[in-house]
């Protein structure tokens, strides 16, 4: 049955308050909501625990009574304590600033901690805020897999992909959503930092079997950026001993990655060989239509309306990562509330030239070095005239990076390149961008080229 | 309700009782106390619906029953009236009769019916010697924001770290944090305590040396000794995550007197204006440290005191206040001030003490 809590709650009181004195009402009544409805059970948010007593010894009955009345699923009725939103939100800002203390004096730059201490989960993190295209689709559904059976789907579960593609992302969402999902269920987020220096300080200080303690009490764990591990060998141990522990007593563990196990360097094989063991998914960097949603709904969420060119624009000309992605947008946004007005195309762009790609200086030659090296042909094949399909592919490639990445004008790639006309290598450079498009073995062609450049 | 009892037990605990009875709330019970005569003791019991609290008082009882009187109505009789003798209280008619062997009094009575019960707090516990507890909460309430703007800092906060129980109180201009060590509290992710209710427990636990039995949950905390059970309703909310902000390395430290900064810090305040600005000036170098402060319609003033100092030169201004509140706390001869540029906190603490911690941030000029 689809019923109106607040309806209902509304009705209720209104028979309350007629039964009891005033005084007694507002004090034990103000503040006070159904929260939901459960099978058959209704939840009363109340203020604080002293109201929770009283209505439970005192008015208990004849709340039960009032419910019941107009809803005959009622079963039981419980109390729970919630927090009051003060709205004081708007004072706030007027408040502060006006206290001549406030203007003198600096204050101590103390930040709100938004993540749960407790779990270390950013709640903002979730999944109605998390976009699925086909980068990471995959991905996605193991996750949607995880959070219904956990610790016996997919277990461990590794993901991994470049920076800024959403993998802390997901990965906190699982760890939200399995939160709320199984409230006894407590789970942990780290980054494998924090599991390393928790772990020396516990050396340090004699304490290695509370360190063990510490994370076998949680039932999911999640470790982000578990790369660094290579090199660690102690921590390697030690993380093997309490994946164990985990896997055997069927509870989830959760890794992420920016390469894939095997590519992790000095990791030990009985590590390796555990992490496979799982679900092993990749997130690739999104493709257009994704990167068009993504923005989309960047977009709604800040309650923008652009240009359909523009976001096109954005979404075509920012490649790579949804962290630039989303950098962009919030360049352009606010230049659109600083001019209060509609941005033109010509202004995005002008906006998003610097901030694009880190423009990099390296030899028109180096390059040509190294994405030959990369196709494993000759270096002088490139320079040459021949119209061989894999030279000629990475001829383009090397086109497209040098005016992409470095900035070289049309004529000079030409020059450099064998004497090719300009149109040449602009007719390159558009094939080039447009197959990237649609071709995700190009787009991790040239993302593992540029790594080669750093 | 018939009883007997001692004058001067039952004058105690009403004072403190009363304190915590509700005033100005809607419903007027709760601005009077709630008698209970039932076995072997007298208990009474207030509310604000923010802190409740119930003391007993050994009392022999002829007949159990209870009524509620005004809090402030009895305060005031039992703070004038009595010697040190025995008392007599009856219930005749939910009135309430007080007959000592010179006098006797006849109160209104209200009905204890509307009275609330008090949360017996289920949760986490742990026991903790009164004088840790309220040596802790002393060394830096003083410092939580007073405005309820943002009640996470209008209150203060209490959490374990290794085996100590830290408390910490900032309103965002300075920050007091206070390491109690204490072995066998559990694990304490965070409690943050109303500001509000810190004065009315440090009043009820101040002279107290016994034992005191810490319960906690999300909600509610409470606090209990043989004959007093407290409880306060805690905030829901996170504590600013204030380890981060304490700088950790410093480019300028100086030691100094505790008495001599005082004295120069009181004498510079009659100089300082309507900011209570004082201007620091440490130069390790010609080894000087100064004082100063000034106001146009008074004069100006300086102050060099002796101090160990090293590092590099540095020149900031301070509100006074902020620097004397935390003396309080410091009770070792002398003091250590650490700096990390002009415009990064100070951190004062006590010498050779490293579990008090004092943060004050500077002013703009």
């Amino acid at each position: 049955m689809n019923m109106n809590t607040k309806q209902l709650w509304k009705n209720c009181l209104v028979e309350i308050e007629a039964g009891i004195s005033k005084a007694n009402f507002s004090t034990w009544f103000k503040h006070t909501s159904i929260i939901k409805e459960d099978t058959g059970i209704i939840y009363i948010g109340v203020p604080n625990e002293f109201v929770r007593d009283w209505l439970i010894n005192k008015y208990h009955k004849l709340i039960t009574k009032t419910i019941a009345d107009s809803y005959e699923n009622m079963r039981a009725v419980e109390y729970s304590i919630i927090k009051i939103e003060n709205n004081r939100e708007a004072e706030r800002e007027e408040v502060l600033p006006t206290g001549s203390e406030a203007y003198i004096n600096k204050e101590l730059p103390l930040k709100d901690l938004y993540i749960n201490p407790e779990d270390n989960l950013n709640p903002r993190y979730r999944f109605d805020s998390f976009i699925v295209g086909g980068f990471n689709e995959l991905a996605y559904a193991a996750s949607q897999a995880i959070i219904d059976n956990p610790g016996t789907k997919y277990n461990p579960f590794f993901i991994y992909g470049g920076t800024g593609l959403g993998k802390t992302h997901l990965i906190q969402a699982v760890g939200n959503s399995i939160k709320e999902k199984y409230p006894n269920k407590k789970a942990h987020y780290m980054t494998l930092e924090k599991f390393a220096t928790d772990f020396i300080s516990s050396l340090q200080s004699n304490k290695a079997n509370s360190f063990k303690e510490k994370y076998r009490k949680y039932d999911l764990l999640v470790i982000d950026d578990i790369q660094f591990i290579g090199k660690m060998e102690k921590i390697q141990e030690e993380l093997f001993h309490t994946f164990n522990t985990f896997h055997e007593a069927n509870k989830q563990i959760i890794f992420s990655s920016d390469k894939h196990p095997n590519y992790i360097p000095e990791l030990a094989d009985r590590l390796k060989s555990r992490f496979a063991a799982g679900m092993i998914v990749d997130i690739s960097p999104p493709e257009y239509e994704s990167r068009l949603a993504i923005l989309k709904v960047k977009l709604q969420e800040l309650n923008i309306d652009l240009d359909k060119e523009i976001v096109e624009y954005v979404a075509s000309a920012v490649e790579g990562n949804i962290r630039e992605l989303e950098g962009s947008l919030n360049i352009i946004v606010c230049q659109y509330r600083l001019k209060n007005r509609p941005l033109s195309l010509a202004e995005v762009k002008n906006l998003l030239k610097n901030n694009m790609k880190p423009k990099k200086n390296m030899a028109i030659k180096d390059v040509v070095k190294i994405v030959s090296e990369y196709y494993k042909l000759e270096e002088t094949s490139v320079y040459e005239k021949t119209r061989k399909k894999e030279i000629v592919r990475a001829r383009q490639v090397v086109m497209y990076l040098l005016r992409e990445d470095f900035n070289v004008s049309y004529p000079l790639i030409g020059q450099k390149l064998g004497g090719k006309d300009h149109t040449t290598v602009i007719h390159s450079c558009i094939k080039i961008k447009n197959d990237l498009k649609n071709d995700p073995q190009l787009m991790q062609e040239l993302e593992q080229i540029r790594i080669m450049f750093k | 309700m018939k009883l007997e009892c001692k004058i001067e037990e039952i004058k105690n605990k009403i004072l403190q009782v009363e304190r915590i009875t509700g005033k100005n709330l809607t419903l007027p019970v709760l601005n009077s106390i709630l008698l209970i005569a039932s076995g072997k003791s007298l208990k009474l019991r207030a509310t604000n619906l923010s802190l409740g609290i119930e003391v007993e008082i050994p009392a022999k009882i002829e007949e159990e029953g209870m009524v509620a009187i005004s809090g402030s109505v009895l305060s005031g009789i039992f703070s004038n009236v009595f010697q040190n003798e025995n008392v007599f209280l009856e219930n005749v008619d939910g009135n309430l009769l007080i007959k000592t062997k010179k006098s006797k009094i006849k109160l209104k009575g209200q009905s204890h019916d509307d009275f609330p019960t008090i949360p017996r707090v289920v949760g986490t516990s742990f026991e903790i010697e009164s004088k840790k507890l309220i040596d802790g909460i002393k060394s830096v309430y003083y410092s939580s924001s007073v405005s309820d703007i943002k009640p996470e800092i209008s209150s203060v906060f209490i959490h374990t770290n290794e085996e100590n129980l830290v408390f910490v109180s900032t309103d965002s201009f300075r920050l007091a944090e206070k390491k109690i060590k204490s072995k066998g509290v559990p694990e304490i992710q965070g409690i943050l305590i109303p500001f509000k209710n810190i004065s009315e427990i440090l009043r009820v636990f101040g002279e107290n040396s016994s034992v005191i039995t810490v319960c906690f949950n999300k909600n509610q905390i409470s606090f209990s000794s043989d004959d007093i059970y407290l409880t306060s309703r805690v905030i829901d909310g996170v504590f600013p995550d204030y380890r981060q902000i304490i700088p950790k390395t410093s480019t300028t430290n100086a030691v100094l007197l505790k008495q001599d900064l005082l004295s120069a810090l009181k004498l510079s305040n009659i100089f300082s204006d309507k900011f209570n600005q004082v201007n620091l000036k440490v130069t390790p170098k010609e080894k000087v440290f100064e004082l100063s402060s000034n106001n146009n319609d008074i004069g100006e003033n300086k102050t060099y005191l002796d101090a160990a100092l090293t590092g590099e030169s540095i020149e900031l201004g301070f509100n006074y206040k902020y620097f004397l509140d935390c003396f309080q706390s410091i009770n070792t001869d002398s003091i250590s001030i650490k700096f990390s540029g002009a415009s990064s906190p100070l951190v004062v603490s006590p010498v050779s003490d490293t579990s008090f911690t004092y943060l004050i941030m500077p002013m703009n000029r």
